[in-house]
């Protein structure tokens, strides 16, 4: 039996029943990755490593772990030691990490077994994938069009049957917008929920880690083990971990889920807006309430954003001088030229036209009109979440307003344009809150995603409702034709 | 924004433009700018910035003294270094 589009849960029964051990998995998910190589979501593979780790689960016979012997793909912002680990950047095209993130190790120390790393977006930044060095990712439901972004190859990797589950990251929808353009659950945990060490840092007040999966039962599973306090970030909450699993099979009788009033729905494309209104049946259906909810500032996310994101991607992108990592410039005067041209070689153009916004924004004579303004603003939009987590469990929007695009046809003439697309995404970042975009049906084909945000550290109100919705309905097993592939 | 901003910019962030895309950017960057400076409109009066989302100052460990080091696997990482350290071009005549 073919272990192509299985969940997790699935494969944990077919190893548990002995159907297959799991170096045959391991082989068969490595062979699958080869056959749609062309999709190019992957950066590095993790082959021979991933053949013996299998073969040791197999000898051993251990299978505590729900995860043991699962195959996993890591986006290549992870640092995974001893493993090539780019961000997508030829900066970092030779980059050995001497460590693993504290969220993939927790990942693989349950025995769940990395194969490969994903391409993505160059240091994050983008929302097609369109910005990686190592080139497009072909969206599997669609040859020519993006996955979405940043986390595009892990996207592509799951909605393609390749792996069951692969981790992202997500600093303003960088897990739910290619979830949502490739048909797959991804899941935004918390700002604090996972850690965030050994995390390549883009803009480290927004940036949190998370799961993309077949099935919010799926991303629970995963979930349950990435998160946790990590005394090695700062930021990491330390605060009580339910049993995510557990707790997906509740009724949502009852469940208040707000709209925002402030989202014009009717302005969308008029089928991305017939999905929502389904969608919003179906959970009528299954005993939630809709009440709207005014958002008075939610509409100031995207500048919001694009000031604050920028401004911390502009910091923390001074670490990369050709010195200590990452690629060196040859045949320099002095010091100054060698970070110069080791930068200028290095980077592409997005990421360079985001140091270049942050440095001006946190510039002397600028720093109170955009930095900091931004930041005031954020606290306003923090309060309207706060206010409407009064009267609701959770907000719904579509997850992106619009499905895939065609390489190359937007935001090449005006950057703007692409940043955009994160209109319903980016929101909860600046907030810190959990969002889960869920695939709800199709439009020309092309899957579309459900937004769910939930509050402060309620992941699982959100997955809950996410795996009722996946119960009574079938979006989710969707699978794309790969003939083109 | 004007071609000398942005050459001022791109010193402070140690980045060099190409010629043939100076122009590009700096519309690229006035279009952001533009984007950004939209939030001029938005009343923040006596409202408190918020730069983290937990709110929450760094918590506190014991100092207890650990050997950890890596730095041969540290110094593998770097184009040009020595036993000890990275090396890069004469600072110091």
């Amino acid at each position: 039996m073919s272990i192509q589009f299985k969940s997790i849960a699935d494969l944990r029964e077919m190893l548990d029943d002995k159907s297959i051990s799991a170096s045959e998995l391991i082989q068969e998910s490595l062979e699958l990755a080869k056959k749609y190589k062309e999709l190019n979501c992957f950066v590095t593979m993790n082959e021979e490593f991933s053949v013996k780790k299998a073969n040791a689960i197999d000898v051993n016979k251990k299978t505590s772990s729900r995860l043991s012997g699962i195959p996993l793909a890591q986006k290549d912002l992870f640092c995974t030691e001893g493993l090539r680990t780019t961000c997508s950047s030829k900066i970092l095209s030779n980059f050995i990490p001497p460590y693993t993130a504290t969220a993939v190790k927790k990942l693989e120390d349950a025995g769940s077994i990395t194969i490969g790393k994903t391409n993505m977006d160059e240091f994050a930044m983008g929302s097609s994938n369109e910005t990686s060095f190592f080139g497009n990712v072909h969206n599997p439901w669609k040859k020519g069009y993006v996955p979405g972004g940043s986390s595009g190859g892990s996207a592509a990797a799951v909605a393609a049957g390749i792996v069951p589950a692969a981790t992202g990251t997500d600093t303003g929808g960088s897990i739910r917008q290619p979830a949502a353009h490739c048909g797959i659950t991804g899941l935004k945990p918390t700002y604090g929920r996972i850690s965030r060490w050994g995390m390549i840092a883009f803009a480290s007040s927004l940036d949190q880690a998370g799961p993309l999966a077949r099935t919010a039962e799926d991303c629970a599973i995963l979930l349950n083990t990435m998160s946790g306090h990590d005394a090695k970030d700062t930021t990491s909450l330390n605060s009580n971990v339910p049993d995510f699993l557990e707790n997906i099979n509740q009724p949502i009788d009852g469940l208040k889920i707000g709209l925002i009033k402030e989202f014009n729905l009717s302005d969308l494309d008029s089928q991305v807006q017939a999905r929502f209104e389904e969608s919003k049946k179906a959970y009528e259906k299954l005993g939630a309430q809709f009440i709207e909810v005014s958002l008075p500032n939610i509409s100031a996310s995207v500048p919001t954003y694009y000031s604050i994101a920028p401004a911390e991607c502009s910091s923390n992108l001074s670490r990369f001088d050709g010195v200590r990592f990452g690629h060196r410039a040859e045949s320099t005067d002095d010091l100054n030229d060698l970070y110069i041209k080791s930068r200028s070689e290095g980077f592409g153009d997005e990421v360079k036209r985001r140091i270049l916004i942050g440095t001006y924004a946190l510039s002397a004579g600028y720093y109170d009109a955009y930095y900091k303004k931004a930041q005031q603003v954020r606290r306003l939009i923090k309060n309207d979440f706060d206010n409407a987590f009064q009267s609701v469990d959770a907000l719904m929007t579509p997850t992106s307003p619009n499905t895939a695009f065609k390489f190359g046809s937007k935001g090449t003439q005006n950057p703007v344009e692409l940043y955009l697309e994160d209109l319903f995404t980016i929101s909860s970042n600046l907030a810190g809150l959990p969002a889960i975009s869920i695939p709800h049906g199709q439009v020309n084909s092309l899957p579309v995603g459900l937004q769910l945000i939930g509050n402060f550290l309620r992941e699982d109100q959100l997955l809950n409702a996410a795996h009722i919705f996946q119960k009574n309905s079938d979006y989710h097993l969707a699978k794309p034709n790969l003939g083109d592939f | 924004m004007d071609q000398e901003t942005v050459r001022t910019i791109c010193y402070l962030a140690r980045l060099e433009i190409d010629e043939n895309k100076s122009e590009k950017i700096q519309k690229d960057l006035e279009t952001i700018i533009d984007l950004i400076g939209s939030l001029q409109t938005i009343d923040t009066s006596d409202v408190e910035p918020l730069y983290s989302p937990l709110e929450m100052t760094a918590l506190m460990h014991e100092d207890i003294e650990k050997s950890d080091n890596k730095k041969e696997k540290f110094l593998e990482n770097a184009a040009a270094s020595n036993e000890d350290y990275f090396l890069v071009p004469r600072v110091v005549e």
